[in-house]
């Protein structure tokens, strides 16, 4: 197996180390701030860039020939693509730092053409594959929507140097935060849940008809999304936006349960079922923003709604998918580089052996319990409960991490 | 599965072939659907759980390393098909139990 998928899950983690020591370097002190600031776009982009995305790429570099059972069209482009994308993010953040704007194009600039050659080895693997059903179409979006998220940034940079757009740039600024989140996070795990959930779960004669009812609101949800941002219709064409999404989460978590009934397996691990846990508290929240909204759709845009939602969905749903799904991936990554030629000889360990489930089971109820403090903080607009619910997202969030990595060690 | 003498004991050698992520061997999990032993060669006839199964090399390669390690063939030959299909229910009672099948 090629060692891509390996280069961006370690930099995901230290990705993620970083973003959480940063956190409480500052004592989560940014949290409740405005997030439309140096600071606050630093943090954003290093958990989303940095982190998420950086681990979600070498996920689809792993498990792309698992989907459709042939291999990726350039390894040698992935590895470009790895280089452009971690100098480029790096560079980026540090731009942030300084506020400087030339910097940030620089670097922004390597990151985008990163992006670009992703897209363009996934766009020709999915075509070669020609093997199209909702795993693969979602995964297709999913890139699509990333590579439009990378060239909204660049817009928004281009305009930050040289542009006037005033309106305009807030209009694309939105269409960026959507398509990035729900676009491309949402469609990937979507997508990736009906293959990964089935085999750890040995679900087998589970129908799948749900996963095109799924796919078809989902991306109904992220083209209504944008266009709310882009035309500046967003007390209407949002709430309609966010329907479609609750009702494309509603079929998503049913599905999770079809998959579930079928299963053959008693166990799948802690971190496959919390990933179905944490998507049925996302759901429950959606319908309840949903309600909230229906009040006035001008609700969803106050600025403690939107941190609210964002913690929920990116701090939540998908981190903690990643960080659940990271439990079964990690070791199959390392297990497969250390012991793929020795399976069958005496003395062998199992994959199960390289992690204790038991640790990442309280890990997992440790990140939820402080998410939880967390987002009640924001919640109740209290300071105090956010930067101890913080600090303590950050501490366990960090010494998970490192029981995943140690995994490495064996 | 034919169960000569013969192909009980190649059998038996394949219990040695373990699914990492399940810890059940290929032969409870019932994907092994036929193993030949003829002159200068061996033969055996799989599938895996799910096509595209990501252990895909990692099982075979280790088939292909068992069956040359307790038999005097050099030549083994794995053909991995997935008709019939695998299901659930082609795994022994212990398979199924240490799953938590029942």
């Amino acid at each position: 197996m090629s060692r891509l998928p390996f280069w961006f899950i370690v930099t995901g983690i230290l990705g993620f180390i970083a973003y959480h020591a940063f956190s409480l370097l500052s004592l989560t002190g940014w949290l409740g701030d405005e997030l439309r600031g140096p600071e606050g776009w630093f943090h954003a982009h290093l958990f989303v860039l940095g982190w998420a995305t950086m681990l979600a790429m070498g996920a689809v570099y792993q498990l792309i020939h698992v989907i459709l059972q042939s291999d990726i069209y350039s390894t040698r482009l992935g590895y470009i693509h790895y280089v452009m994308f971690s100098i480029g993010v790096i560079g980026m953040l540090y731009g942030f730092v300084r506020a400087d704007v030339r910097w940030l194009a620089g670097f922004a600039t390597c990151a985008l053409i990163g992006i670009l050659l992703f897209g363009w080895n996934m766009a020709v693997t999915l075509y070669k594959a020609s093997q199209w059903n909702p795993i693969t179409v979602s995964t297709a979006c999913a890139c699509l929507y990333l590579v439009l998220t990378g060239l909204t940034g660049m817009l928004m940079g281009l305009n930050f140097a040289f542009g006037q757009w005033n309106g305009l740039h807030e209009r694309i600024f939105g269409a960026h935060i959507w398509m990035g989140t729900i676009g491309w996070f949402g469609m990937l795990i979507t997508g990736f849940s009906y293959k990964m959930l089935p085999m750890f779960y040995l679900s087998h004669h589970y129908p799948v008809r749900l996963q095109k009812v799924i796919l078809l609101l989902w991306n109904a949800a992220v083209i209504t999304g944008v266009t709310a941002f882009l035309t500046d219709h967003k007390e209407g064409l949002l709430w309609l936006a966010l329907l479609l999404l609750t009702a494309g989460m509603l079929v998503y978590v049913y599905h999770l349960e079809q998959i579930q009934e079928k299963r053959h397996k008693n166990n799948p691990g802690p971190g496959i079922r919390w990933s179905v846990y944490v998507s049925r508290a996302l759901a429950a929240f959606m319908v309840a923003l949903l309600i909230y909204a229906s009040q006035g759709p001008e609700l969803l845009l106050h600025a403690r709604v939107v941190l609210l939602a964002g913690w929920l969905y990116l701090g939540g749903w998908v981190s903690l998918t990643i960080l659940g799904y990271a439990s079964k991936i990690v070791p199959f990554l390392w297990w497969t580089h250390k012991y793929g030629k020795q399976a069958g000889k005496p003395g062998t360990p199992l994959m199960a052996g390289m992690l204790s489930q038991r640790h990442v089971n309280w890990g997992l109820i440790a990140m939820v319990a402080s998410s939880l403090l967390l987002v009640s903080g924001v919640l109740i607009n209290l300071a105090e409960v956010m930067m101890v619910g913080g600090t303590l997202l950050s501490v366990f969030s960090m010494a998970y991490i490192f029981m995943i990595a140690r995994v490495f060690k064996h | 599965m034919e169960q000569t003498e013969q192909v009980n004991q190649l059998v038996e050698c394949l219990k040695e072939v373990y699914d990492p992520e399940l810890g059940v061997n290929i032969v409870d999990l019932g994907l092994v659907y036929e193993v030949q032993e003829e002159p200068g060669r061996v033969w055996v006839r799989m599938t895996l759980t799910t096509p595209g199964c990501p252990l895909h090399d990692t099982i075979l390669g280790a088939v292909k390393w068992v069956l040359q390690e307790h038999t005097d063939h050099k030549d083994v030959d794995v053909q991995l098909v997935w008709e019939p299909q695998w299901s659930p229910e082609m795994m022994s009672n212990e398979a199924k139990e240490m799953l938590g099948y029942f």
